[in-house]
């Protein structure tokens, strides 16, 4: 089963956006994965404005968002995608380096559907990705409202 | 009579003020002697310097009220003998007129044989066991007077006695027999030596009762003089006892603020140090994934083409990188054991132990470990900093007895104090140098090289944070190559 909903990935680090990248590329999803380098960004992407007014309409299949990140954060993001009617069913899951009680905690108040901390071990780290993008991705059944997807 | 004042007890001691401010800045002695003073009281806690404050307010209360009231019932005591004193010199008055009425009668009845003229005579004999016995009860019990009124008595029953004989002659023998003594009285001379003791006791009389008067009055003085000392004294001692409330309030209040500030500037601290780790854990963690990842990458891309040589050098790399990935991981737990809330319960250690066996279960394939787990006691404490200890413990266990053919653990308490349980840890593995000991729970402390045993030496220093926290220490014993034991105390029921 294919779907060409795409996965957004919010990373404002290259380096791990490349990262995450090759681990999604071993499963073939990598060519589904729209990244954004900053919580605007992915707001931008959500509600089809400045470069991505253009874009097909519909939801992600999945988003997966970075805590710590420039101009919004991780957390500000999650807040405004749980507060909007048309975006709260996409699924989030917060990929962060902080493994703090806080963090966690905050996320999961505010209806974050999952919570993955990236491992330093890059084996381990491609392992996450791969499994997080195919089960999201791939395996789990997105939700129906709102998606009106070009599949 | 001596005055009451004179042998009443001296005043409160105003000398000893709990208070050591009066400081006669010129004579060292009693520089010193203050001083002395001072360090006694400094040993006093406020609630015994206050109350020994008031039990000196309480004593001269106790003293000026027993010497005032001994002031003023020799007060009271004077003016009844004042009045007893009045009463008697208007007695001596009275009998004094009544016996010259009847020396007077009797000379009458002399000249004329009217018997109307015996009628004071008769009257004053019949009438003088009365006086008498009045007298008698007006002096009391002063033997000196007692005596004088005896001698007074008899020189008027001699009069009278006299009076009667001539009385007598005159009714028997007729106005001839007694015409000599008619003229001088029978008894002008007695009557006389009767009419100087009543003056001379009047006197007497006169003379104590302005002593009296006189002790009255200085009694008086007395009283109000010391009533006003008294009123002082308090007035002294009850602003010393506010002084030292209100000193050691202010002093309480000022350590409460000087507290408080610290607290502050301690929260603040701590707020800084939870930025620090949190920066800690999300941006040192990030360029380790990077290197290690990239050497991955690396060694994928151009894995085959790459020497031994350079394959190894990539190997380095990304281990060193796990490593490090693996002491921030460690540092953070430390930083967290410190800075987390403790969330009080009580622990079935026995269960406690049981799960982080369990949870250890991977390292533990292929060991022939054999465990000796002891009955092990409830206690105090928060459960998953607990967890964290036994973790440790159990895992350096099993580390350190990695090499052994027959590794063993030993899980035991022992009660030696009341209130307070041992915990240990015992194992055979291979040991360290006691003289090492004092490092065992230092942070970043390792006795071992790291291609003898892996570790980032945070394991034991978690221990003893979490340890200390609940209120317990830690120790450790061992020998080289004969094992160690690890102890650690915990109270077994504490409420904070």
């Amino acid at each position: 089963m294919t779907t060409v909903k795409p996965i957004v990935l919010a990373e404002d680090n290259p380096r791990d956006a490349e990262l995450a990248l090759a681990a999604m590329e071993e499963h073939h999803i990598a060519d589904k994965v729209v990244i954004c380098h900053d919580g605007a960004e992915v707001l931008d992407y959500l509600y089809c404005r400045g470069p991505y007014k253009s874009r097909e309409s519909g939801n992600p299949v999945v988003v997966f968002l970075d805590l710590k990140m420039p101009k919004v954060d991780g957390i500000e993001v999650l807040r405004t995608i749980k507060n909007d009617a048309n975006l709260k069913p996409i699924p989030v899951v917060m990929l962060t380096s902080s493994r703090e009680e806080r963090d966690l905690a905050q996320s999961y108040a505010l209806g974050a559907n999952a919570y993955v901390v990236k491992p330093v071990e890059f084996q381990q780290f491609i392992s996450a990705v791969k499994e997080l993008g195919v089960f999201w991705g791939v395996i789990n059944e997105p939700p129906p409202g709102g998606t009106k997807s070009a599949a | 009579m001596e005055i009451a004042t004179q042998d009443r007890p001296a005043p409160p001691p105003a000398s000893a003020p709990p208070v050591s401010e009066p400081v006669p800045k010129h004579t060292p002695p009693s520089i010193l002697r203050v001083e002395r003073l001072s360090t006694w009281l400094a040993k006093w806690s406020i609630e015994q310097r206050v109350l020994a404050g008031f039990g000196l307010v309480f004593a001269g209360i106790l003293v000026i009220s027993v010497v005032s009231y001994r002031n003023t019932s020799v007060v009271v005591q004077n003016s009844r003998l004042d009045a007893r004193s009045h009463e008697l010199v208007q007695l001596l008055g009275s009998i004094e007129e009544a016996l010259d009425a009847a020396e007077s009668g009797h000379r009458r009845y002399l000249v004329t044989g009217d018997e109307s003229y015996l009628k004071a005579h008769h009257a004053i004999v019949e009438q003088m066991p009365d006086y008498a016995h009045y007298l008698q009860a007006l002096v009391g019990n002063d033997l000196e007077r007692r005596e004088r009124m005896t001698q007074l008595e008899q020189l008027i029953k001699e009069q009278l006695d006299i009076e009667a004989s001539a009385i007598k002659r005159r009714a028997e023998q007729g106005a001839d027999a007694v015409r000599h003594l008619a003229l001088p009285g029978v008894a002008k001379r007695e009557l006389d030596n009767i009419h100087r003791l009543i003056a001379d006791l009047e006197t007497t009389e006169q003379r104590s009762t302005r002593a009296r008067v006189f002790q009255s009055t200085s009694s008086t003085r007395n009283t109000i003089a010391l009533l006003g000392l008294g009123a002082l004294l308090q007035l002294v001692l009850l602003g010393s006892v506010y002084y030292l409330i209100h000193h050691d309030i202010t002093a309480r209040r000022r350590v409460a603020a000087e507290l408080r500030r610290k607290g502050e500037l301690l929260q603040a601290a701590n707020k800084e140090l939870e930025a620090f780790s949190y920066s800690v854990s999300h941006d040192l963690r990030a360029p380790l994934r990077h290197i290690d990842g990239y050497a991955a990458l690396l060694s994928k891309t151009a894995g085959q083409s790459l020497n031994e040589k350079a394959q190894r050098y990539l190997q380095t790399i990304s281990d060193s990188a796990k490593q490090m990935g693996q002491l921030i991981d460690d540092l953070l737990v430390f930083s967290r054991m410190g800075r987390q809330e403790m969330l009080r319960s009580t622990v079935n250690v026995n269960q406690l132990v049981k799960t982080v066996i369990h949870d250890l279960r991977l390292d533990l394939q292929d060991k022939p470990i054999s465990w000796k787990i002891g009955s092990l006691p409830d206690v105090s404490g928060d459960p998953s900093m607990l967890r964290q200890v036994f973790t440790n413990l159990i895992s350096n266990a099993v580390k350190f007895t990695g090499t052994r053919p027959e590794p063993r653990i030993e899980i035991g308490a022992m009660q030696q104090v009341p209130g307070e349980v041992t915990l240990y840890v015992r194992d055979n593995g291979v040991g360290f140098d006691m003289q090492y000991a004092n490092k065992l729970f230092g942070v970043f402390q390792r006795l071992h090289r790291n291609d003898e045993f892996e570790g980032t030496g945070i394991g034991l220093a978690n221990v003893r944070r979490i340890v200390h926290r609940h209120g317990g220490r830690t120790w450790a014993e061992g020998a080289l190559d004969h094992g160690a034991t690890f102890y650690f105390s915990l109270p077994l029921k504490r409420t904070t």
